[in-house]
């Protein structure tokens, strides 16, 4: 869908950088099968496929676009990691004697576990590099600040209900401050019974600066520790299940880098 | 103004009624479904519905569009609870409507109606915050326990019933009426499009979804005598030899490889929990995907089945069509497989956000539209009709869908439109 419905943009004080949104209805049938052709596997229940976010800095150009198809692409198309359900070995016990059903029909990540940390539009070149020493980090002392919100929008890419198994969720925060902004993509799995998994990725900005911080967080743990710890501190455990944010600190961290994009 | 209707007018304006008062309408319905076999025969004419999902003001808007109970006759296939805010509502309004008027609504079960299902997906705790207590979501899962595994619908008319709708693009109004197999309308009661039946020729395997908005559609809509790409405008009439669309299964999922005909679904035992296994569970539960014969899901539980299944399934149940829910689709229905099944979906804006438009399904009754039917003299009744056919597909049935969206949003605990800024970190 081309246009410009359901975009909102927003620039910083200092003109330098800019913020857009789009937000549009999930696909129809026509879109959605050329996307499951384009990216070979199945494409999720609920798909808002126009949807995007982007990062821009206006005197280069230069630009991070978080898109559904960039981050679908990144899913195994493979057996590789496939989780099974709960009732998976029940389920394919009592099924043993049905030779006709044992075939698995086209293997894939369905649970829909991505990595993505958005796509860099670079014109002018450049790299992102590691981060060094403690300046290049994702500043929550100045992000915590409540300075006032100048835009705000969140913005779903897709979901999955994991045909009521769980949830499968990327979506994407964005603020602008007057002195700097920050965009929050997560990726929340939650396979009941199985696992809890998070995946985040935050992109800080101070304007003054021409300096792009990325932190890639991924979080993981088994569904019944993280039951065992909300039982511990009194929680109602099904609102706290559907709660990334409450669910977060529970979780082991697997993986922690940080980047760094110098923009011209 | 009896007691029933007292609560049917309360739930209609989305108040609940008292626990009392549930208890006792739930014990009504209970013994009323008791009565209903597995697979319950309901005589078109017919207006099936799909999910619901707790969406109440949704399902207003549904009856606008439809007709109200108990001038329509109604099918629900199931998942009238979870994610929406007003399932409790939603399902006591139905549960009213089939205690009051028990011939002119069909309630079937979804894989959301169950205990487990429930207390992970909103119902109970819905419940549980309305009415401070969880006695109120026990007495809709023992309800739950008596529904249904699905509808037989009889007496379809294989073609519609004419309708005096004008169309929503004037210079379409010159369409031909004739034998028409799909009609299209929007929720105003126009006419978005019109789909007559193939004469022979190629037929389009492709899946059927109408994007009645798009506008590549409107040049699709003039009175091809083919039917329009994508549209699985597709059965074939000619020997027909009287009015009947044959018989139209409905039930939420789809099919089992445990179940080879109707009268294995009237053999289950249905009163209890949806079990993780069994035929039960799979008619809840699984989907049709562009496979051939039976597949496992990749999440290691469902059933995947393909257009030979279906073919097969209705070939020896002598169905033309099979009737199916439970998948979100943009659209608010898709026919798939030469029209041999179609997912009817009724939730508009699902989860308050999809964007997508709801469907609901018309099917005619047989001699409905009696002037236009080709019928041979002496040849006029459904079991000679059958005979002749029994080597044939049968023609489907004429399909009426009505699409429309979301009702205007109500500020009572809905979300707001623009998200609130928060700050996340």
């Amino acid at each position: 869908m081309a246009g410009t419905t359901g975009i909102s943009t927003h620039t910083s004080p200092n003109g330098a950088w800019r913020i857009t949104t789009r937000k549009l209805p999930i696909l129809k049938a026509d879109p959605i099968e050329a996307l499951s052709n384009d990216i070979g596997i199945p494409i999720p229940e609920m798909i808002f496929g126009d949807n995007f976010v982007s990062v821009t800095h206006i005197p280069s150009q230069w630009t991070l676009e978080f898109n559904v198809r960039d981050a679908l692409d990144r899913v195994s198309k493979t057996e590789q990691g496939m989780l099974q359900v709960a009732v998976a070995e029940e389920w394919k016990k009592e099924r043993a004697h049905q030779e006709e059903v044992k075939q698995v029909v086209k293997p894939f990540d369905w649970s829909y576990s991505t990595d993505y940390c958005g796509t860099t539009h670079a014109e002018k070149g450049g790299e992102w590099r590691d981060a060094v020493g403690e300046k290049e980090v994702v500043r929550t002392d100045l992000l915590a600040r409540q300075d006032p919100i100048q835009f705000f929008d969140a913005v779903d890419l897709y979901e999955d209900e994991l045909a009521d198994n769980g949830i499968a969720l990327l979506n994407i925060k964005v603020r602008m401050m007057p002195e700097r902004l920050l965009l929050l993509s997560r990726f929340f799995l939650r396979l009941d019974g199985v696992v809890i998994r998070i995946r985040d990725t935050r992109v800080y900005v101070e304007h003054a600066e021409k300096k792009v911080v990325r932190q890639y967080t991924a979080k993981e743990e088994e569904y019944d520790v993280v039951q065992e710890k909300l039982r511990g501190m009194r929680e109602n455990a099904p609102e706290a299940f559907r709660d990334a944010n409450k669910l977060a600190p529970m979780l082991r961290t697997i993986e922690d880098r940080t980047e760094v994009f110098e923009v011209s | 103004m009896s007691d029933l209707d007292k609560a049917i007018a309360q739930l209609r304006a989305c108040r609940p009624i008292p626990e009392i008062q549930v208890r006792e309408l739930c014990y009504k319905a209970r013994e009323l479904l008791i009565e209903e076999g597995n697979v319950v025969s309901v005589d078109a004419p017919v207006t099936i519905c799909g999910d619901i999902h707790g969406q109440f003001h949704d399902l207003m808007e549904l009856f606008r569009v439809g007709g109200d109970v108990p001038d329509t006759n109604y099918l629900f296939m199931g998942d009238f609870v979870d994610r929406g805010f007003y399932s409790l509502e939603s399902f006591l309004l139905l549960l009213c409507l089939k205690v009051r008027y028990p011939d002119r609504i069909t309630l079937i079960r979804g894989n959301h109606e169950s205990r487990q299902i429930t207390t992970v997906y909103g119902f109970y705790d819905e419940c549980l915050r309305k009415y401070g207590s969880a006695n109120v979501w026990r007495y809709c899962c023992d309800v739950f326990d008596y529904l249904a595994l699905g509808a037989l619908v009889m007496g379809a008319g294989h073609d519609l019933a004419p309708i005096d709708a004008p169309f929503a693009d004037p210079s379409q109004s010159n369409t031909d009426a004739d034998d028409v197999e799909i009609e299209l309308l929007n929720s105003q009661g126009q006419i978005l499009s019109r789909f007559p039946r193939n004469r022979g020729g190629t037929q389009d395997t492709s899946q059927l979804s109408n994007t009645p908005s798009s506008p590549s559609q409107t040049k699709e809509q003039t009175p091809s005598r083919n039917g329009a790409p994508g549209t699985g405008a597709t059965s074939t009439s000619g020997g027909s030899a009287n009015n009947s669309g044959g018989a139209v299964l409905c039930v939420h999922g789809g099919l089992s490889p445990l179940i080879d005909s109707i009268d294995k679904i009237r053999l289950l035992d249905r009163k209890q929990e949806v079990p993780h296994e069994g035929a039960m569970c799979d008619l809840l539960w699984s989907d049709p995907d562009e496979i051939d014969g039976w597949g496992l899901s990749p999440r290691g539980a469902g059933f995947l089945f393909g257009a030979d299944i279906v073919d097969c399934f209705n070939r020896k149940n002598d169905l033309s069509l099979i009737c199916r829910a439970h998948q979100l689709v943009m659209e608010g229905f898709k026919e798939m497989f030469s029209s041999t099944i179609v997912t009817v979906w009724s939730a508009p804006n699902y989860c308050y956000r999809c964007g997508n438009v709801a469907a609901i399904l018309e099917l005619s009754e047989d001699g409905a539209n009696a002037g236009y039917a080709p019928r041979s003299n002496g040849d006029m009744n459904r079991s000679n009709g059958v005979q002749s056919e029994k080597e044939d597909k049968r023609p489907g049935p004429g399909r009426r869908y009505r699409v429309f969206d979301a009702a205007p949003q109500d500020s009572r605990g809905m979300p707001a439109k623009k998200p609130v800024a928060d700050y996340f970190l």
